[in-house]
């Protein structure tokens, strides 16, 4: 099966396409300024004006082309990258090292990250508190806000949370597109399981211990944020293994595979957003009249959501990130955006217009303070 | 103890897919009620228990006499934690696990009464990796009160699987379920694999 | 039928832009209404304990917490007590502690705050050994590991 994108959707024209881009362009500018901009530092208004004109331009041609997955990539993508950046300078700026010491865990300086939250529920039920050592307000990342962001954008938006939110989904997608097929093409379907066995043990052992274990232990993303100072046989074992895991199912596996590894055999989190994908409005639909079976929404999709059998009964798993890959990819344009309740083949500009305007909106102002730092950040440098 | 659970908890799975669909239909097939069914279930849960503390005790004096030397103690059992635990995570991935039950032989039994009590037996001697993880521990245990807790431990873990079986019928994707716990038993080995790593690369290091 | 789940799909949909465009504007206080639910307080193996007494020492002030045996139902065998120096920290700090003021000492221990070595003499049985050592931003933190007597 080949999965290079083949297909040209049909988009809409330019004036219809700018119409659509209109209320982003005015919502993004009144979030992501604050609705007023501070002309103290030319630096920093540039950097903004930059972010808000490419992030507009992304949705532009979201529209223009028909195209959903590649513009969405590009911002994804940048925004992983640009929030590994930005930690890394303030970290580094803070403690000249991108560790953190036993200082930072016993002051509670931990930023919190949302891969926390599946390790923090059965201990919260119990204890009434949160097993993790960083702030509850105020501070970059404290835990109130974390929560609040990723509960409502996993509610609205389900596993979408998962492409159009993640901070950390960006690096796995990037390198999943550094070849243009596949070198492995047979990866059997029981891994995609796996995230709920993670999910089952990281939260088991984080309730006994009162560690969160997946944190502590596993995260392949401490290599391109932070992690615990190698100060004894223990964490030099811990560093291995969050190396061991970056280098494996983040850089080498999707790059051979062109899916989304560390997403679909690793993450906890997205097993948990698996679950809210029976809440969200959004899905993706398969209108079986249109489709011509030829499986090249199968072979696309990075994140195991389609099988043969599925497509031949117009289904889609809850594994489905809304990506927007199989939409792409599919020449009959029998696989689309959807709204639960609404049939298959029917109104697909609405939802793809609603859906899109959601889910950008989300990425666009969740991102937009740490593409702007990074931006500066080089501004400075190079001015 | 918590390690210990876990690995009962997480192997209990596999051991119930190696040995639970040969096990139940004769557990069900002579059962004509539900206090029948419970009854063959304890018999068959405190037969294991049984066998386990045996075992526990065993291994503690083995481990006595055997690591007896700190330079035995501080390779030994990481060795056999990263043998046994790779033998875990290949158990739990191999398909062809169901053909190395044991328990096929308890067909020739005439007494239907003892079948929960041979199967107690069976299922508990059948050695599985997780069980050889589980008497490496034990064996290097401080004390025999340790090894029992150890082994109660591993046993309430693997015992949670062997509950809804009852309710089998009963509970949609089941199969899933299955293949998650299989992959959490891989998970586990993965865990004991580190457990071992460490042990054996703080032996080197301290001499 | 049909137009029934139509409608409510397109009116759940709605309802989640809304959530969206709400999100970030109201992001500071859905935090603060968060941070009031009863579980949104860092765990003590975290925070080291609640204060249980203060002692002035020198040019700093010796904080004593609470010692910390919290398990996820019930209280664990073995625990921590984290003693803080807050303020201008000399170079050698030498004190003995009686974290549980029962009137008998439990540990003594000395620190190189320069060296970061750090030495404990466990007088009572229930102290263990050293967790962390380290210097903070207010001076200086020290955690000690506890067991359970009964």
């Amino acid at each position: 099966m080949d999965n290079t994108l083949t297909a040209k959707p049909a988009g809409k024209s330019l004036g219809k396409a700018l119409l659509y881009t209109l209320p982003m362009f005015l919502i993004t500018f009144v979030f992501i300024t604050g609705g007023r901009l501070s002309f103290t530092d030319p630096a920093e208004v540039l950097a903004i004006f930059l972010v808000f004109l490419g992030m507009n331009v992304l949705y532009f041609l979201m529209h223009y082309t028909g195209e959903t997955d590649k513009f969405r990539a590009v911002l994804f993508i940048i925004f992983a990258v640009s929030l590994s950046f930005t930690l890394i300078k303030n970290i580094v700026d803070m403690r000249s090292s991108m560790s953190f010491s036993q200082a930072d865990i016993v002051e509670c300086r931990i930023p919190f990250c949302h891969l926390v939250i599946p390790m923090m529920i059965i201990p919260a039920a119990f204890t009434k508190s949160i097993i993790f050592p960083g702030t509850i307000l105020g501070n970059f990342a404290n835990i109130s806000s974390m929560i609040v962001l990723w509960l409502a954008a996993t509610i609205v938006l389900g596993r979408g949370f998962c492409s159009w939110g993640c901070f950390y989904g960006g690096w796995d997608d990037g390198f999943s597109r550094l070849r243009k097929k596949p070198v492995i093409r047979k990866i059997s379907d029981t891994w995609k399981w796996m995230p709920f066995a993670v999910l089952f043990m990281v939260a088991l052992t984080a309730a006994l211990t009162l560690v969160p274990t997946y944190c502590d232990w596993i995260c392949p993303f401490k290599a391109v944020t932070e992690f615990e100072q190698v100060t004894n046989v223990e964490s030099a074992v811990k560093a291995g293994v969050f190396i061991s895991l970056f280098g494996g199912l983040v850089v080498v596996l999707p790059a051979m595979t062109r899916k989304r590894t560390q997403c679909s055999f690793l993450c906890p989190l997205g097993a948990i957003n698996t679950v809210s994908n029976k809440v969200t409005p959004f899905i993706i639909k398969i209108d079986k009249t249109a489709c011509s079976e030829c499986l090249k929404c199968v072979a696309a999709c990075p994140l195991f959501a389609l099988t043969p059998e599925g497509v031949k009964a117009g289904t889609v798993s809850v594994f489905c990130s809304k990506c927007g890959k199989c939409v792409d990819v599919c020449e009959n344009k029998a696989i689309h955006f959807g709204i639960k309740g609404i049939p298959p083949g029917t109104m697909k500009n609405f939802t793809r217009n609603l859906f899109l305007f959601v889910s950008f909106l989300f990425i666009a102002v969740f991102s937009a303070g740490s593409i702007v730092f990074t931006v500066k950040s080089i501004l400075d440098f190079v001015i | 103890m918590i390690d210990s659970f876990i690995l009962g908890l997480s192997s209990g799975s596999a051991c119930l897919v190696t040995c639970g669909m040969v096990m139940f239909p004769y557990l069900m097939a002579e059962a004509s009620s539900v206090k029948k069914i419970a009854i063959d279930l304890s018999v068959f849960l405190i037969t294991r228990l049984l066998v386990y503390f045996i075992l526990a005790t065993v291994a503690w004096y083995f481990g006595q006499s055997v690591f007896s030397s700190d330079l035995l103690r501080n390779y030994v059992p990481g060795i056999l934690y990263i043998a046994f635990a790779v033998m875990l995570i290949w158990y739990s991935l191999d398909k062809n696990r169901k053909k190395d039950c044991p328990a096929s032989f308890i067909s020739k039994i005439d007494n239907k009464k003892l079948i929960p009590l041979f199967l107690g037996i069976v299922n508990t001697l059948g050695f599985c990796p997780a069980l050889l993880i589980i008497l490496t521990k034990s064996a290097t245990q401080g004390s025999l009160m340790k090894s029992w807790i150890s082994f109660l431990a591993f046993f309430a873990g693997s015992t949670l699987w062997f509950f809804p079986v009852p309710l089998a019928g009963k509970i949609r994707k089941k199969q899933v379920i299955v293949t998650i716990g299989i992959l959490a038993t891989g998970i586990a080995g993965a865990i004991f694999i580190i457990k071992g790593v460490i042990i054996l690369t703080g032996g080197i290091i301290n001499g | 039928m049909n137009k029934i789940k139509i409608a409510l799909g397109i009116a759940w949909a709605f309802v989640c832009l809304l959530i969206i465009i709400i999100l970030f504007p109201g992001l500071t206080g859905l935090s603060r209404a968060m941070a009031a639910l009863p579980f949104m307080k860092i765990n003590p193996r975290y925070t080291g304990g609640e204060e249980a007494f203060i002692k002035p020492a020198d040019a700093c002030t010796l904080v004593v917490r609470k010692p910390v045996f919290d398990g996820l139902w019930k209280e664990r065998k073995t625990g921590f007590v984290q003693i803080d120096w807050r303020g201008d920290i000399p170079e050698n700090i030498s004190d003995t502690i009686d974290y549980d003021q029962d009137g008998a000492p439990d540990f003594t221990v000395r620190i190189n705050t320069k060296t970061d070595n750090s030495e404990l003499i466990p007088v009572s049985t229930s102290v263990k050994d050293i967790d962390v050592s380290t210097p903070t931003s207010y001076g200086w933190a020290l955690r000690v590991n506890l067991k359970k007597h009964y």
